[in-house]
């Protein structure tokens, strides 16, 4: 039984975002690019599962969907103790798209577990996961927040309001996975990175597919006002505050 | 004739046993691995003669060190004594060694007196083990056997003196009475011998042959005994003197095989190339006994288990499972266990056990603040810390096996290049609204090279509570009109946590990626507020090739207050009631104690010390990467142990000069709800008060 982990190359979370092109694109310049925090955990996940005899995984592989310049974060994934990789050539510009290569590229390889994040923590999307199993026609399950595999029978478990439900799916499949899918991140063993450096990565050249969305504009949240102290002797000037200035009396 | 001959065949048994168990020796130490090549000999002998001849660090407690001393030099003097039975009894003679004349005279009178003052301090020591309940005797390592190796270890001493004086007695009583001449001079067995009046000359003749026997067979069979137990210290400590690791207690030593490997990833020619097989070792960092080096087996032979480690441990002294001796019991009991089998075996062979997690849990290991005071204590310079931190290393590069807390700072250091989560582009926060320019070196002129880089730290550029530290110090350094500058966003984390959290991988990342800035600036000398980037980049930085001229800026202050270059308002703070607290990245460290107290000495005459201060020093908690993570299980924290022992002394002000203590002394004041009445100020921020400039 072989899982593939989708992974997504994203900004270290600390970055503090900055615009290009009339705010139309995200300046790249002196960012720290990481593993997607949520693929991060899917990866550890799939790792337990690899190590655990009793889960019948083989092996566990990444793939990618992005330029050679995000191979330092496959490489990550490779370091954290991915068996190989796939990366498919292009620049994504969208879910559709992204999905659209990431199936292409899985779906030549022939997997029985597909993980994705349930988003990525730069565009915040949610909708690359479900397009892959509908691209390879297989059936997906989302907010996955347990993933077991007993000798190659897959068992899900998902929080739901006030519960929790544990779903039956067949092989192969996509599991969409929440943040609670592995304890922790696993980090790197020095092994790992002397390994990662001669660990496959696999090129495929992107399929023919649209980007159905274009992103006209971003803009930032307004800068949160300083917070002003009132002397605790003058209630008078807290309600002048509330009425005059916040206006919420 | 026949004495003579039995002596003969007991001697060659005698050395024939200690021959077997030194060869099981040497084939057990070529198991570990290599470590410093031992030179710089004049230190060595210097060394030797303070710590072991002169016992300075058993000294560390003046009266029961006082005893040891009595015995240690006791056996020195009454060695030359052994020396000659030795030869007396291979050759038949007696007394051979008379012809020193004088210094015989000298050296029997001074074994004679040192019989007794040892035999002395043996009883009170066998009272004291056996009758006080003295805490550092127990311990989970300390199993009855222990106690036992001891006990049998002392009255094996005791009757050693006992013996040695009632032959001296039968000599001086026979050669008295058989008017023969008497060598050598004995105050108190001429004392002894006249209580035994009543005997005749054979009697005394007696009672010396008997003595005598008794004495060379305890010798003989106490030197056979002690390589198999805690008392072998006898025979290693001398030699452990002399080969202790001679660098800095702060330093840890540098993993070659990772340098390598960095090297070659840094290197875009070899960075996905396989690397060349040998040099990739077995094993990272310590796994079990054929991880150690030499020196650590050697360590383990020296500790004779007195608990001195163990009884200033921050970690134990509060509850943890955390022993330093027991590491020290640990890796000897270990090769004891396996050791014979890989003799018999060879060193490949496993019985699936191994020195950590069979004997040595994790949680013992991440207990450790790397505070070096087991180091301090130690009586012949065993190094703990430095074997805790290699088992760290294990469980680190090889296990990626980490406490989780731990494991995210290993990702913030990687990703965002400080322990915590925050932005490079943050690093200068904390010089808004400052009054002056803070210099920063990418943005000064083309040829302008300040003379001191001001390294901020992380704790500095993103601590609340630490920045107004570092303003402190950046308006001091303003005042005195010196020309320095900081690195702003191109700073980075030294690595220091990574390291001592046993992530050698990525200290060695984040060094290369400093000393490479450091050098694009052509800096030469580097100013630090924070202890733990101080220690890396004076210690461990030259390893990498980074040589920098590094000074603390509780150094930097006090020079410039005693050359007059500063001046402090003594009326300022006035009354006020100061105590420090030291860290240990300072002090046992890197020894700088009397700075802090010349500053703040200078700025009020109110200067009281805690009980524990300098290289006593209790630890705040939070070295070794303890400051980024839950302590481990225990009875009482750290910092509130020691912020109790700073209230003790009731100082208004409680100085640190650590981001770290601070951190830890702040939540212990507010723990003892004391946050309002006693303030927790940083020297800086003292000197700064006291200029009358904030």
């Amino acid at each position: 039984m072989n899982i593939v982990v989708c992974i997504s190359n994203v900004p270290d979370t600390t970055t503090r975002i900055k615009f290009s092109e009339g705010n139309a694109s995200i300046d790249t310049s002196g960012i720290q690019w990481v593993i997607n925090p949520w693929d991060e955990l899917s990866l550890a996940r799939a790792l337990e599962l690899r190590d655990d005899p009793a889960s019948g995984v083989k092996k566990v592989t990444v793939a990618h969907a992005g330029p050679a310049s995000s191979e330092p974060t496959i490489r990550k994934a490779l370091a954290i103790g991915a068996d190989d990789a796939i990366r498919v050539n292009c620049n994504p510009s969208d879910a559709y798209y992204t999905a659209g290569q990431l199936a292409a590229a899985i779906g030549k390889e022939g997997f029985d577990v597909i993980i994705c994040g349930i988003e990525s923590s730069d565009f915040n999307g949610s909708a690359v996961g479900g397009m892959i199993s509908e691209f390879i026609g297989i059936p997906s399950v989302s907010s996955v927040s347990g993933l077991n595999i007993d000798t190659g029978v897959p068992v899900i478990t998902r929080e739901i309001d006030g519960g929790r439900e544990s779903v039956k799916v067949p092989v192969p499949f996509v599991a969409i996975v929440q943040k609670g899918i592995a304890k922790e991140p696993r980090i790197a063993s020095m092994r790992g990175i002397m390994t990662a450096r001669t660990k496959p990565i696999k090129v495929h050249e992107p399929v023919d597919y649209d980007s159905l969305t274009e992103i006209s504009g971003f803009e930032k949240p307004a800068p949160r006002a300083a917070c002003k102290f009132i002397d605790a002797d003058d209630p008078a000037k807290l309600i002048e505050l509330l009425q005059n200035e916040a206006k919420v009396i | 004739m026949l004495k003579q001959l039995i002596f003969i065949v007991i001697f060659i048994i005698t050395i024939a046993v200690f021959g077997y168990t030194v060869n099981r020796l040497i084939k057990f130490f070529s198991f570990t691995r290599p470590a410093f090549p031992v030179k710089d000999f004049r230190k060595r002998f210097g060394l030797v003669m303070r710590v072991a001849f002169g016992q300075t660090k058993i000294f560390r407690r003046p009266v029961i060190g006082f005893l040891h001393a009595l015995v240690f030099w006791g056996f020195c003097v009454i060695i030359f004594g052994s020396i000659e039975m030795v030869i007396d009894g291979l050759s038949g003679a007696e007394k051979s060694l008379r012809f020193l004349g004088p210094v015989y005279d000298v050296l029997m009178a001074a074994g004679d007196v040192f019989a007794l003052l040892v035999g002395i301090s043996i009883v009170i020591f066998t009272i004291r083990r056996s009758l006080l309940n003295v805490r550092r005797f127990s311990g989970e390592e300390m199993k009855p056997k222990s106690h036992i190796d001891a006990i049998v270890s002392l009255s094996l001493i005791l009757l050693l003196m006992v013996s040695l004086i009632l032959m001296n007695t039968g000599y001086l009583g026979f050669q008295r009475l058989s008017a023969g001449e008497i060598y050598g001079i004995y105050p108190v067995s001429t004392i002894v011998s006249d209580l035994f009046s009543g005997f005749s000359a054979s009697q005394f003749h007696g009672l010396y042959e008997v003595s005598w026997w008794v004495h060379i067979l305890t010798i003989f069979f106490f030197a056979n005994y002690l390589p198999y137990s805690k008392h072998f210290h006898v025979f290693m400590s001398l030699p452990n003197v002399f080969l202790s690791r001679l660098d800095p207690p702060g330093k840890l030593d540098n993993m070659e095989s990772i340098t390598r490997e960095v090297r070659m990833m840094l290197n875009p020619d070899t960075a996905f190339a396989q690397a060349p097989a040998d040099a990739v070792p077995e094993r990272f960092g310590v796994k079990d006994v054929v991880d150690v080096t030499w020196k650590n087996y050697f360590d383990s032979l020296s500790c004779t288990e007195c608990g001195r480690c163990t009884s200033v441990c921050p970690a134990n002294l509060t509850g943890k499972k955390l022993s330093p001796r027991k590491v020290m019991m640990n890796l000897r009991a270990r090769m004891k266990e396996i050791g014979p089998l890989m003799v018999k075996n060879g060193k490949d062979y496993t019985d699936n056990r191994s020195l950590l997690r069979d004997y040595i849990s994790e949680e013992e290991l991440w207990a450790c603040t790397t505070c070096n005071a087991c180091v301090q204590e130690c009586p012949v310079n065993i190094n703990q810390p430095s074997l805790i931190v290699d088992m760290r290393r294990y469980l680190v590069l090889e296990e990626g096996a980490a406490p989780v807390e731990l494991k995210s700072v290993f990702s913030n250091i990687e990703n965002n290049g400080a322990p915590w989560q925050y932005p490079p582009e943050d690093r200068l926060n904390w010089t808004k609204n400052l009054e002056f320019e803070i210099p920063v070196f990418s943005e000064l002129p083309a040829g302008k090279k300040p003379e001191y880089l001001f390294w901020v730290g992380c704790a500095g550029a993103f601590d609340d509570r630490y920045k107004k530290v570092v303003r402190a110090f950046a308006v001091i350094l303003n005042r005195l009109n010196v020309s320095w500058a900081v690195l702003g966003k191109e700073e980075t984390c030294t690595g220091d946590p990574a390291r001592r959290a046993g992530n050698e991988m990525l200290f060695q990342m984040q060094a290369m990626q400093v000393i490479e800035i450091l050098k694009n600036y052509d800096i030469k000398k580097i100013i630090t507020t924070c202890p733990h980037c101080f220690n890396t980049f004076r210690n461990e930085y030259p390893d990498l090739g980074g040589n920098f001229e590094v000074i603390n800026y509780l150094q930097f202050i006090e020079r410039s207050i005693a050359e007059g270059r500063l001046k402090v308002n003594r009326e300022k703070m006035k009354g006020v009631k100061i105590t420090f607290h030291d860290p240990c990245y300072l002090g046992r460290a890197n020894n700088i104690y009397s700075e802090p107290r010349d500053i703040a000495k200078a700025i009020s005459a109110g200067f009281t010390e805690m009980k524990r201060n300098r290289s006593f020093a209790l630890c705040c908690g939070a070295g070794g990467s303890q400051m980024f993570k839950e302590a481990e299980k225990g009875t009482r924290e750290i910092f509130i142990e020691r912020t109790g022992e700073a209230l003790e002394t009731g100082a208004d002000i409680i100085a640190t000069a650590c981001p770290f203590c601070m951190t830890m002394i702040t939540d212990g004041l507010k723990y003892a709800n004391r946050e309002e009445d006693v303030r927790n100020l940083d020297i800086a921020e003292l000197v700064a008060e006291a200029m009358e400039i904030q």
